[in-house]
């Protein structure tokens, strides 16, 4: 017997909702505490370089300035990634995009800030930058880090492709390419620190405060209970507030200060410097049989997660589980390889790889249904996936699988409209 | 630069002071005002977080100097409610759903309040138009554009 | 001229994550007046995680919503909470809140048996009282039952987390099951494209969501209704452009986002499926609402001009170029 519910399924008014059209929401750039002090971040405006010298004594002899920090005043670890720990908090040596941070301020007003950081001498070497696959994965081009420019290269293999093929009676086949997206939420990244009592406590806006507390610890060498990490309200994310932003940054500042350290992106600097969409081009094969029973799809994926690796890890595995579309199919390959570059890093958004792989499965649907002279509707319905069907992972569904209901529903609902437009 | 006296009236309160007149209005308001409502998104007149009223039109406060406002009248949205009661608008954000992140809601609600002053049923496409200006990247703005339909049909019914 | 064209499409996606561990918990403290507070490590960018949170411990408990406040994302107040991503708070979090109330009312029951002189598998909580589910007339409010709580010295406490039940997928061939459940969609657009202009203008979408249960429907509705935004910008107008390793549109003003004129009529669907492993049936709808409308509006550019693009977005350069490919192919140019 199914419960009745009484709070579950209502439209309950949201529990933040008054706060916000009363304007009394406290955003991290809202807050404010006594003796604060401003901080700003150095950026690198070259793609790829080695860094020689780093001249901050202009910078530290400005009126107002407090602290400026380098590579070489973190306590702890200098590195923080969601996945791979190959982000530098500030660059020790090697630059690998623009907007690597390369020094921070904090000064007692924000115009001050800005002042001292155009007051820090760095020279640098460049070396050659890396902005295509092709480039990254050849032999002679320089590694971005370790050993090879390749994050990953991953294979899923089902049933058997070559088989499958043999079987199908019509072919599909075409390239797609997506682009690099920026999530542009409207709140930019900021934060505050503080250092009391041997207790770092961040105010930020994030989607992972607990992640952060992680990475702040690591770079102070401080355990985790000595560091508070509390999620400001948080002016939207769709994945690029899942990075370390401010937090590292500020913190640092602020023990070293004493000082409450407020940090505050520009757009300018939230859009180049936050994780961004991964472009990426996929090659798909897919074959059905003359009834339109889909037998097999071959697929290779290209992504460049740019300068360092964020989520790209997880956007590989997601985007290749899901390229079969909601459709079962008997016979998969899929191989993707995501490379180092020295772009824009590519991390989090909304779907993590599947919109992009959607636009395969849908797109090869389509060209079945035409090759087939079938409707692409009645085609999607033969190769459906249903309870207890198999995925291209194996893995066995349970009863949950309601997408047959969805396309009835939107049918019925576009027949609706329609009656209604006849009227 | 030598600072300036403006006299100018904020959310219905008349007030004088001393600004440096290249401060931008959405400075001069947050920081000097304490209206910490007005939001920066983009400090370029674009994305309209910073919206407020000013002289009964919605305004970009980032791409206006604290020197243009003397002698003018300026909303925002701490003025909606400061009489303990909240404005009709404000009631049926809340209502429909129409609020996710919170970001853009104020300088949402006060374009909103600018079109309902001069046009109080507004059609859906003036409504539209209107709140054109001021970016959401959560809602898709349907339910936004739904609350301001409610609030214009309430104020009819009164 | 105007051509309108329909596209539909379908997707699926997984919740509860790629084979790793994935956890998240809760705290919850009913208190001697029957107000509740918990707390969650699950941070609220927007989407309602807080509101959802408070509806299903009110739910499991029997009190009202608005007896729960909530504190959310606080790593000295509440548990572990994971990444708000991968479309995972409502089931991952929602899953760890109601096993902490479920410890709670263990301990409740453990009381309320006693008072009521009932087995506690026969008690029922609802609406602020907790009753014999045989015998409607045998029962304690809220406030009595807290009393008795109080003066037995013991305390409504409760934790809980949830580690979805995934496998690690094989790592020469990723075979394995990398999710515990999948959500669904089927969205069908409406599209005109302005041969002359290029430029492509969305009319309708019908957007039908699997979420397994929706904890609060307005809410779906709202993530579907700002994915369908934010999807039509993927599909015909977002692009960061980069050059020599430099975003060239860092701005509002050159990174255009879909503004309130360019919203089509938008329905979305509810579909609930149950989904055994969610709280309440629950699955997850923040990503999903994204992706179908891409492929859709692809495929309803195709039905109305009979090009079907490949590289995103379609800018009006684009539908312009291929119909210009078109009209020579026609011509017998090419």
């Amino acid at each position: 017997m199914e419960k009745k519910l009484s709070v579950v399924g209502k439209n309950v008014i949201k529990k933040d909702a008054f706060e916000k059209v009363t304007g009394k929401t406290v955003f991290s750039a809202d807050l404010d505490m006594e003796d604060m002090l401003y901080g700003a971040v150095l950026r690198s405006t070259v793609p790829a370089a080695v860094i020689k010298n780093i001249d901050t004594s202009k910078a530290r002899a400005l009126e107002g300035v407090e602290s400026v920090l380098t590579a070489k005043n973190i306590p702890g670890r200098n590195a923080v990634g969601i996945i791979l720990k190959d982000e530098p908090i500030l660059v020790e040596d090697k630059i690998r995009r623009i907007g690597d941070a390369i020094a921070i301020v904090a000064a007692k007003t924000e115009e001050t800030a800005q002042e001292a950081l155009s007051l820090i001498d760095v020279t640098y070497e460049e070396i050659e930058p890396i902005f295509t696959f092709d480039r990254a994965i050849q032999e002679d081009s320089p590694n971005i880090h370790g050993i090879t420019n390749v994050l990953q290269t991953k294979h899923l293999r089902h049933g058997d492709v070559r088989a499958g093929f043999e079987k199908c009676d019509v072919i599909v086949e075409h390239t797609y390419k997506t682009s690099m997206l920026s999530h542009m939420f409207i709140e930019p990244e900021a934060g505050l620190a503080t250092y009391e009592n041997g207790m770092i406590t961040i105010y930020s806006s994030t989607q992972n405060p607990h992640f952060d507390r992680g990475e702040v610890a690591a770079m102070m060498a401080f355990p985790q209970n000595k560091v508070r990490s509390v999620q400001m309200t948080t002016g939207g994310g769709f994945g690029g507030k899942l990075d370390i932003s401010v937090q590292c940054h500020a913190a640092l500042l602020a023990y070293n200060t004493k000082k409450p350290v407020k940090m505050v992106r520009k757009r300018t600097e939230s859009a180049m410097v936050s994780s961004k969409r991964h472009p990426m081009t996929i090659h798909a094969r897919t074959g059905a049989t003359k009834e339109g029973k889909l037998m097999a799809m071959e697929v290779t994926m290209r992504g460049d997660t740019g300068a360092y690796a964020s989520y790209g890890p997880a956007v590989i595995t997601r985007a290749m589980v899901h390229c079969t579309g909601p459709y079962v199919i008997p016979n998969v390959s899929i191989d993707a390889t995501f490379v180092y570059t020295n772009n824009p890093m590519a991390g989090a958004f909304r779907g993590f790889g599947v919109p992009q792989v959607a636009l395969v499965h849908e797109g090869q649907i389509e060209a079945l249904a035409k090759e087939l002279s079938m409707d692409s509707v009645a085609l999607r319905l033969i190769n459906l996936q249903h309870p207890g069907a198999e995925t291209s992972t194996g893995q066995k569904l349970g009863s949950d699988v309601g997408l047959e209901t969805c396309i009835s529903q939107v049918l019925s609902k576009r027949k609706e409209l329609d009656g209604k437009e006849g009227d | 630069m030598k600072k300036i006296m403006i006299r100018f009236t904020l959310n219905g309160e008349k007030y004088e002071r001393e600004v440096f007149p290249n401060m931008r209005v959405l400075d001069f308001l947050r920081n000097e005002m304490g209206m910490r409502s007005v939001k920066e998104g983009c400090s370029e007149g674009e994305c309209g977080a910073c919206t407020v009223i000013y002289n009964g039109r919605a305004v970009t406060s980032c791409t206006m100097l604290a020197g243009q406002i003397d002698g003018g009248e300026i909303i925002t949205l701490e003025g909606l409610s400061n009489k303990g009661e909240l404005d009709v608008l404000q009631q049926s954000f809340m209502e429909e759903g129409a609020v996710q992140c919170g970001y853009c809601t104020p300088g949402m609600i006060l374009s909103a309040k600018a079109l309902l002053m001069h046009n109080p049923t507004p059609t859906h496409d003036e409504v539209r138009r209107a709140i054109s200006g001021n970016l959401c990247r959560c809602t898709g703005y349907v339910k936004i554009v739904k609350a301001i339909e409610m609030a214009s049909q309430k104020i009819a019914q009164e | 001229m105007i051509r309108q064209g329909k596209g539909i499409a379908c997707m699926w996606y997984g919740v509860g994550n790629t084979g790793l561990p994935n956890p998240a918990g809760a705290f919850v403290e009913v208190l001697s007046d029957a107000s509740v507070n918990l707390m969650v490590g699950c941070a609220d960018i927007g989407q309602g995680s807080t509101t959802v949170m408070a509806q299903i411990a009110a739910e499991e408990l029997g009190v009202r919503y608005e007896d729960v406040n909530v504190t959310s994302a606080d790593s000295a107040v509440t548990p572990e909470g994971g990444a708000t991503s991968a479309s995972r708070q409502t089931f991952i979090s929602g899953n760890a809140t109601k096993k902490a109330c479920q410890m709670a009312k263990q301990t409740l029951a453990e009381v309320a048996a006693e008072v009521l002189q009932v087995s506690r598998e026969r008690l029922k909580f609802e609406n602020r009282q907790i009753y014999d589910m045989d015998n409607l007339e045998c029962k304690l409010s809220y406030r009595e039952l807290m009393g008795e709580m109080a003066k037995r010295g013991r305390l409504a406490l409760g934790q809980g987390y949830y580690n979805p039940n995934t496998t690690m997928l094989d790592p020469d061939t990723m075979q394995g099951s990398p999710f515990e459940i999948y959500s669904y969609a089927a969205t069908m657009v409406t599209v005109e494209v302005n041969t002359d202009t290029g430029r492509i203008e969305l009319k309708e979408v019908i957007s039908a969501h699997d979420v397994g249960r929706a904890i609060n429907k307005r809410m779906v509705e709202a993530q579907i209704e700002g994915g369908c935004a934010m999807g039509q910008g993927f599909a015909i107008l977002e692009k960061v452009i980069v050059e020599n390793g430099k975003i060239l549109n860092p701005q509002f003003s050159k990174y255009l986002i879909p503004t309130a004129l360019d919203m089509p009529d938008i329905y979305p669907i509810v579909v609930e499926s149950n989904a055994q492993a969610g709280p309440f049936g629950a699955k997850g709808v923040g990503e999903p609402a994204l992706i179908p409308i891409i492929p859709a509006i692809v495929n309803a550019v195709e039905d109305a001009i009979g090009v079907h693009f490949y590289e995103l977005p379609i800018t009006p350069t684009d539908v312009i170029r291929e119909l210009y490919h078109q009209q020579k192919l026609y011509e017998g140019i090419e």
